[in-house]
Formats: C-alpha cells, structure tokens, sequence
C-alpha cells in the first residue's frame, strides 16, 4: 500500500493529461455566420438502445431535405451542412450532444433529437444559448408544459389535438348511430396515455359510457389479459392510447379472443402502412381506424414531389415512406421558410417568425403557439380494402368512413 | 369467473415460454455460476434467425429450430471458449461484465444488420385460436407452450441420463471433486454454455412468433428472467419453471382482474416475500458458504 | 512515524487533487468541456460509492443506480411540492437528499443482506426494477411516465454548467474522503474482513452487519447526492433514465473495474478514462450504429487485459519492479561484504 501511493500520483497524473488532451483538441472554428460560410445544423438522433426505432428515417428526412436544399444552391446562398450524432438513447448524451454542437462545435443552427422522452432535456440546453429548437417528436402536454420560449414542433398538431378528429368524426354521427360503451386500453407514455384520457372524457361528457380504462407499461409483452378483461366488458368501442408494437399485439390478442368492438381506433400502429399489415395480417386490418398527420397519399401541396424525390434518392415503394422521415422533411422546410419570409437566418429569427403565422409544408400547414404547440388537427384515417385511407374531415376524404368495422376474417 | 380462467390459461401458456428462456440461464449458473446477462440477447438471436430463415427461405419457425439451435449452440460454445474460460479465475463478478458486453455488443451487430424496426414473425396461423368450452387458446402460444415442455424434458432427459449431464451436475455440486473424477470441467461448461444458448435459441424462434422484437428488447427480457431465477432459486431447474409460471400468471391475472399498469408487482412482492422468508428462493439449496 | 508522514503526503496529494479539479474550469475551459468533466465526476462519485459497497466488502451491488434514482425523484419532488427556491438553494438539499436515502436504503439493505455472491446481484437488479415500477406507476406522487421537470437553473450562460461542476466535484470530494477513512479505519479493516471470508470474520466475533449496512447506506447516500445534482443540471428526470438498471449500473461498475476496485482513486481513473472518451465518442461517431458495438468492445478489453484494474495493475507492476530494485540492492550489498569479508581475511 505504502508503495503505491506515488503511483497512483503518475497514474492520476497522467490519466488526467490524457483525459484533457482529449478534450482540448481544438474545436473547428464555426462558421463565422459569413453569407458564402456553409449554414451547419447540428442533429441528435437515437440511432442506438431503446428509443432507435425511428432514429435512421429521421435521419433520412434531414438528409433528403438538405440535399434538396444544397441543389437549389442552399439557403439565402449558403449550403446547408449537416452533422448527426448518435444519443445512444440516453438524456446524458444528449445534453452532451447539444453542448458539443453548440459550445465546441458552434453549428448555426440545432434540430430536436428523435426521442421524445430526451426531446426536453436538449430544448434546455439550447434555451440557454439562445438556440431556436425545431422538433418533430417531442408533441406530447409535458413539452409544451414547460413553457419554453424557444421551442417549436413542427407537427401540425400535439398528440393530444391530433387525435381529437376521432372526437369529431364520432360526435358528428346522428346518435343512434354512435357506440354507448367504450374501452380504453393504453400504453403508459407521455403521449398515448394522455390522448386517450383526453378523448376519454370528451366522450363520457357526451354520454358514451366508460367500461374499461387502464394503461399497461411499455415492457409489456402479452397484451392477452388486457384484451380479455376489454372482451369481457364487450364494448361497442375500442380507443387504444397504442405506440406501434403494443397496438399490433392488441390487434393480434383481439383476434386470437375473437372480440371484434365495432369500432376500433388506434392512435398509434395502423397509420404504418407497411408493418401494420405485415405483422397482423393483411386481411385484419380492415375497418380499423387511426389519426395522423401525414400519409404518403395525403392530398398536401408539395407532398408528391417529397415521395418522389424519396424514392429517387432511396428508392423502395410510397409505402416504405416512414412518416418520421416526412416530419423531420417538414421541420427543414420551416427553417426554409423563415429564410424566404425574412430574407435572414439566425436564431432569434426563428424564434420571432416561427411563433406567428402558418406555414405550408409537407405534414400540413403549421402554426404554433407562444409555447411551441401546434395548432391544428390530425387526419382520420381507415383501413379500407386493405388500403389506408383517409376519411374524414369530408373536404379531403378519399372515401367514406365504413363502420360498424367489420368481423375479423 | 369465464375472465379469470380465460387469464390463467394464458398466463400458464405464456409461462411455459419463460421456463424455457429461464432453463439456459439456470444451466448456465449451475455449472459455471455465473450470471448470464447475455441470456436475453441469445432469445432475441434465436427470433432473428428464426424471422429470417422464415421470411427468405419460407421455413416455418417450428422447422427452423432444427438449424438455428445448432448454430446458437456453437455462439454459445465460442463465446465461453473465447471470453468467459479467460476470466474464469473471478468468473463470480467479471462474468457478470463480460455477459453484459456481450449482450450490448450482439444488440449492436443485429442493428447494423437488420436495423432497429420492430420485427414479427408472422405465419399464416398467427391469429388462429381453438375455443374450447368458450375459452380461446391462441394456436401459437399453444404451440409455442408445446414446443417448451419437449424442449424443458429434452434437456431434462440430457440432464440425467446422460454423460454430459452426470458432468454438468457432478460440476455444479462440487467443481474440485468432479476435476479429480476426471470431468473436464472447461469442457463442460463450454458445453453448458452452447446449450444455454440453444434453448435460447429455440425460446427465441417462439418469442419471435408471440411477440414482436427488435435488437433491444433483451433488455425487458434479461429483468424478468433474472427476478424468475431468484423466486425459484437459482440453479434449480423445477424452480425456473415455477418462478416462471408464477410471474406469467400474476401479470396475466392482475393485468385482467385488476390493471395492467401493476401487473408486475405482485410478483415482486411475492419475491421480497420469499428473499425475507427464504433468501435461497423457493427450491433453491443454501448447500455452500459461497452462495 | 514514517506510516504517518506517508499518510500526510497521501491527504496532501489528494487535496492537490481536488484543488486542481476544482480550478480547472477557471482554465478557460469551454462549457462543452466543463459538460464532460461534471458527467466524468458523476460516474467517479458512483464508481467511488459502488466501490464501498462493491470494492470494499464484496457485495457486488446494482442497486446504486436504484439510489441515484430516488436521489433525483427526491430532489425533483421538492422542487414540486415545497419549492426550494432556484439558483444556488437546491445544492444545499442535496446532503439533506443523501441522508434520507442513506436511511430509507437500511430496510432495504435488510432484505438484500439476506442473500449473498450472486444471488445479492440479481435481488439489487430487483431494487432498481421495483423502484422503476413505482416511479411509473405511482403517478400522483412521481408523475408517471411524463416524468417530472425541475426549472432551470438561473446561471447565466457561459458560466452554467461550472456551478454543478462544483456541486458535483464536491459529492466526489466527500465519497472519496468517505472513502479514505473507511479504509484506514477499524470499519474499513471489518470491510476486508466481510469481503475475504464472511463466515469466518463473524466465527471470530466481527459484528459483520455493522460494516455491511455501513457500506450500503454509505453508497446510498453518496449515489443519492450525486443523483440530485444530475436531475438538477438536467432538468428532467424520467422513471427509465432515473432508474437504469442498464447502462448506468453497469457503467458504474466498469468505472470501477476499469481503475481497479477496492483502490481508493481506482473509479476516479476509471471515470477519467472511460467518461470522456464514451461521451465523446458517442457524439463524434458521426451518428452511426458502431458505438454500442465498440462500447462492448472497450468491455471485452478491460475484462480480458485489465481485469484488475489501472491503479491495481500500474502498482503492481511498479512494485515488482520496485522489489526486483531491493533484491539488487541487497544482492550488490552482500557482494560488498563478501568482496569486504575477502579482503579482510586476505
């Protein structure tokens, strides 16, 4: 022991010069703000552990955008640069990414990161300096709860909002026609259990009775004994608060225990279009009801042009398009339309522009208020002839909503 | 009361799943007494190969076990050989960080290779379920809950009638005794390694058929399977399919009769409960100082 | 005497230390610097409390994490329910939060402590899932899922991030003080005793509970103070992140493995080593999917090459070398004498 004190000294010391060398390099000098200086965005994604789901098709959305960007010759002349790091899914990467890019690095600009649940701790840290915070996850009541005046969320709605068009399309049927009893089975997560609650209480102010209502958590595997304690309760409607795995093990439980409601909205799962019918069976999906905000067949201005150029830079079919992939599209072009309106980019433009007005983009027209919560509403959409289609509101439905839905096959 | 057995026959058939995962882990700690962190990966390996040999050369799950079991056997065989019969001199706590990086590391090349979406293996029969009596038994679980049992007695069978099971329990009572005997006990535990994973990999193929996956869902995995080992004693094999049993039943039982969001915790209780009463876990031994 | 003098020297080049820690982010450092440097002494303050638990009794614990858990729920929960204030205040909550996770951590020591080795692993892995589970589930109190958020801080920028440097730099400061003493004490001494062989110390009469609530509770308090700083400078705090029994456990421990358990500056060279670089590498990999590929790597090579450890390993090695230098020296002595024994007899 006694030995081996001025050891750990060297060791100490020279561990600690190592440790600072390695963080002393030194840092590219940022781009001055210079009109010929390339604009440089700095992106966490999740691209590693839990939340990596939909971290590679924000990504792609990004990339697709700048390259568009960068081939008209940039924004107001300076070619967008953009540098993704991965946060590992966790919130001490991210806190950790936003200082790089913004303290070491010093990009221009930052966009949120692809997990909601980091979406807060990053819109703090670019807060504190000053950072516009443009994201396309984080849509649930805590973030906007926490009143931050630099952050903006480029869906057209929150996910509480969103859903509400369930709310109108079934207070708007005559009401004989509407279900009296409903279940409401949902993830526990800051964004499906709250929009189911919402919803929930709008139908039971509207008469619809409760019979079922509970959230499971994420880690759940088998849905089977939420699914049979639904059954046994036989509602006529079913609003499930899902994410995307759980609401196919719903649908899956449900047909194994052949309980068929005869309305079945989801808020999250079918609007996929590819893996929802993959992993529940084609012919299952039919009748089932969901809410988004983008499809690849929405009748949005600008929207055939972005499948098109997705499909020319990453090939695959419409359907392969993930709607990540378009929201994150959607938040460059907002950055795009701050340069337009304004003929200036730089945060506090951002900031100043993007609070007031609405702007076209390929998830819709987006406004939002002093907090950064959008304004409008979602789309409904129904599983009809194995085709996902958009229902109602009337002015941009391809079809009729088709209900009572019909058996399982 | 049609709810309350509707639930216990799918908390039994999902448990039967869990025994089979929790076997390898089990078998893994008896021979080398170490805690296999990677267990939960090994299932998730078992699904992909199982999702991929279903979706590219259209082999049914079922079938498929027949090749992806050999070929977890020999990951499994390769990684002790390489990783763990190094560290084996303080296996008791390295073990405990290299099967963790084992575990991030797999999790890490199943997302290079097939990204991080959430996969399902589904088969024509996916949705398919036998009422009886007006209680649904889902085909799959029904099956995957079959396909356990055989495995769980298969090794059962491998266990005590054979060589290598007469080594694997001489090792697991006492190591120095059964070098002098003439056991290999690196042999041995390589052996009981490659086995581990092939149950995981058969666990998997049914995993991936009952529940949809994605490279970083051992983590929900590797938590439930390691408090199964507890309650019912680690090393003991009647006690992984107790604890099984019991925590597949719980969560099926309090998620239908009472919420889904406590389906875990009477099960955890019921663990404290054992830990105070009986820290050895329910058919677990308290034989050696060292446990 | 001389023991004493070394001592001396010991505290002194550890004040050193932590002097020169606590200046460095007068340096002129940059806030993404000072950003690391207060994650890299968040994971030393852990690896340091583990190590008292984990290192110095043998106990291998995943439980720390269940305590950083309860120390950022507790440190957020007052800021909810009773409002501390901002700036500066909740800092001095932070010993108050340590103290009464040190003593909810008894009862729960009492249900671990009833098993051993392995078995005591998994029951720590339960702790942290439990916890987990009720910071989901008892929305009321926790906020469930949503999770809770603490308001920022009012530091300006630029100089932000140095106050929870500081504040962390202190949790360390105090775990390795902690630390210090335990080992040169008579509860350190019972420690060893636990970790060498538990049975035998108590047949010679150790009161082995003593030193292992001791360390336990110690441990706890530490990761709790350390926790409630962490949820401050974030201000979010999330059932999953709080109580990751993943990535954080098992990162404590490699802290830990990596500078060499049961060393006093052990985790710190650990945390030194590892933090930075993971942190670093994370963000500059360019957001590709090869970091939890080379993260496991960087596992593999400190279990295969350095198992125990750079300050175990470095000693070791220098103290072999150390007495290769005395057994020369002896050896060229007793040649003299002998050379001297000739001539004198010639």
């Amino acid at each position: 022991m006694l030995t081996r004190t001025p050891l750990v000294r060297t060791t100490l010391l020279a561990a600690l010069v190592v440790g600072m060398a390695a963080c002393g390099t030194p840092a590219p000098t940022g781009s001055g703000g210079g009109s010929s200086s390339p604009l440089t965005v700095g992106i966490s994604v999740s691209l590693t552990g839990d939340f990596s789901n939909t971290g590679k098709a924000a990504q792609l959305g990004y990339q697709l955008w700048a390259d568009q960007v960068n081939a008209k010759g940039g924004i107001l002349g300076r070619k967008v640069q953009l540098s993704f790091a991965d946060d590992a899914s966790s919130p001490t990467q991210v806190v950790t990414n936003y200082q790089n890019f913004i303290t070491r690095d010093k990009v221009d600009l930052v966009f949120g990161p692809y997990s909601s649940l980091l979406t807060l701790a990053a819109a703090k840290v670019a807060n504190r300096y000053g950072y516009s915070f443009v994201e396309g996850a984080g849509n649930g009541p805590s973030v906007f709860a926490a009143h931050l005046p630099n952050l903006i969320d480029a869906g057209p709605a929150t996910a509480i909002n969103g859903a509400q068009v369930w709310g109108d399309y079934i207070l708007s049927l005559p009401q004989s026609q509407r279900p009296k009893t409903a279940a409401y089975p949902s993830l526990d997560d800051p964004f499906s259990a709250p929009t189911a609650d919402a919803l929930q209480k709008r139908f039971e102010a509207a008469g619809i009775q409760t019979v079922y209502s509970a959230t499971y958590p994420a880690e759940t595997t088998s849905l089977g004994g939420v699914i049979a304690k639904v059954a046994s309760t036989n509602p006529d409607m079913v609003v499930s608060g899902s994410q995307d795995a759980d609401g196919w093990a719903q649908v899956q439980a449900m047909i194994q225990q052949k309980f068929n409601p005869r309305f079945l909205f989801m808020t999250n799962g079918p609007e996929n279009p590819v893996d929802f019918p993959k992993n529940v069976g084609l012919p299952n999906t039919e009748g089932v009801f969901t809410s988004d905000v983008w499809t690849y067949s929405a009748p949005i201005p600008g929207n055939q042009a972005f499948v098109k150029a997705y499909l020319a830079k990453y090939g695959g079919a419409p359907g392969d398009i993930d709607s990540t992939s378009a929201e994150t599209y959607a938040v460059g072009q907002l950055i795009e339309a701050v340069a337009a309106k304004t003929g200036k980019i730089d945060n506090q433009t951002i900031i100043s522009t993007l609070h007031q007005g609405s702007y076209q983009t390929v998830v819709g027209e987006i406004s939002v208020d002093q907090y950064g919560a959008p304004k409008g509403t979602q789309f409904l959409e129904e599983w009809i002839g194995g085709k996902l289609t958009i229902v109602y509101p009337g002015n941009i439905a391809e079809h009729a909503p088709v209900v009572p839905k019909p058996t399982w096959p | 009361m049609h709810l309350l057995i509707q639930a216990i026959i799918l908390g039994v058939l999902t448990g039967g799943l869990y025994a089979l995962m929790t076997s390898g882990l089990t078998l893994t700690f008896g021979t080398m007494r170490i805690i296999n962190m990677a267990q939960g990966v090994f299932v998730v390996v078992g699904a992909y190969i199982a999702f991929t040999l279903f979706n590219y050369l259209h082999i049914d799950p079922f079938l498929s076990i027949l090749i992806s079991t050999p070929l977890m056997f020999g990951l499994g065989v390769t990684l002790q050989t390489f990783l763990l019969r190094p560290i084996r001199y303080d296996a008791h706590r390295l073990s405990l960080l290299m099967t963790w990086a084992m575990a991030i590391g797999i999790e890490g090349i199943l997302s290079i290779f097939y990204g991080t979406d959430f996969r399902g293996i589904i088969t024509s029969y996916q949705n398919t379920s036998v009422t009886v009596l007006g209680y649904q038994f889902p085909l799959v679980r029904v099956l995957a809950f079959a396909l356990s049992v055989a495995v769980l007695i298969g090794m059962w069978l491998l266990l005590s009638r054979t060589k290598f099971g007469r080594a694997v329990r001489a090792v697991s009572q006492r190591e120095s005794a059964a070098k002098l005997l003439g056991v290999n006990t690196d042999r041995t535990a390589a052996l009981a390694f490659g086995v581990g994973a092939a149950t995981a990999g058969a666990a998997g193929a049914m995993f991936g058929l009952v529940s949809s996956f994605d490279p970083a869902s051992h983590y929900d995995l590797i938590g439930r399977l390691l408090a199964i080992c507890v309650l019912g004693g680690l090393g003991s094999n009647a006690g992984a399919i107790t604890g099984a049993v019991l925590l597949a039943l719980s969560e099926s039982l309090v998620q239908a009769e009472f919420s889904p969001a406590w389906s875990s915790l009477p099960f955890y209780i019921l663990l404290v409960i054992v830990l105070i009463a009986r820290p050895q876990g329910l058919f677990g031994v308290r034989s050696r100082g060292a446990i | 005497m001389r023991q004493r003098l070394l001592e001396r020297r010991g505290i002194l080049i550890g004040a050193a230390v932590i002097v020169l820690l606590a200046l460095f982010p007068l340096s002129g450092a940059q806030s993404w610097i000072v950003n690391i440097g207060i994650f890299t002494l968040m994971y030393a303050a852990l690896g340091s409390a583990w190590n008292l638990i984990g290192g110095y009794t043998g106990y291998v614990s995943l439980g720390s994490v269940a305590f950083f858990g309860l120390g950022a729920y507790s440190l957020a929960l007052t800021f909810q329910h009773v409002g501390v204030g901002d700036g500066f205040l909740p800092f001095a909550l932070v010993p108050v939060i340590g103290i009464a996770v040190a003593l909810i951590s008894l009862p729960l020591g009492f249900i671990a402590f009833r098993t051993r080795g392995l078995p005591f692993i998994i029951v720590t892995i339960s702790l942290v899932i439990i916890l987990q589970y009720c910071a989901l589930n008892l929305t009321a109190v926790t906020g469930g899922a949503p999770g809770l958020q603490v308001p920022q801080a009012p530091f300006p920028p630029g100089t932000y991030e140095e106050y929870f440097y500081w504040a962390m730099l202190t949790v360390f400061a105090v775990t390795l003080l902690a630390c210090a003493y335990v080992k040169r004490s008579r509860l350190g001494l019972m420690m060893f005793a636990v970790r060498e062989d538990e049975d035998k110390a108590r047949g010679l009469g150790v009161a082995t509970a003593v030193p292992k609530f001791a360390a336990f509770a110690g441990s706890a308090a530490f990761s709790a103070m350390a926790g409630a700083v962490w949820a401050y400078y974030l201000t979010t705090v999330y059932p999953q992140f709080a109580f990751d029994g993943e990535f954080l456990a098992m990162g404590i421990i490699l802290v830990a493995y990596l500078g060499g358990i049961g060393t006093l500056w052990g985790p710190f060279v650990g945390a030194l080593i590892l933090t930075p670089a993971q942190q670093y590498f994370a963000y500059s990999l360019g957001g590709n999917q090869f970091y939890l590929v080379a993260y496991a790597a960087v596992f593999v090579a400190v279990m295969l090459f350095l198992p125990r450890g750079v300050v175990t390993t470095i000693g070791d090695r220098a103290l072999r070398r150390h007495r290769r230098r005395i057994s020369a020296l002896e050896e060229n002595g007793r040649q003299a004498e002998a050379v001297g024994d000739v001539a004198a007899t010639g």
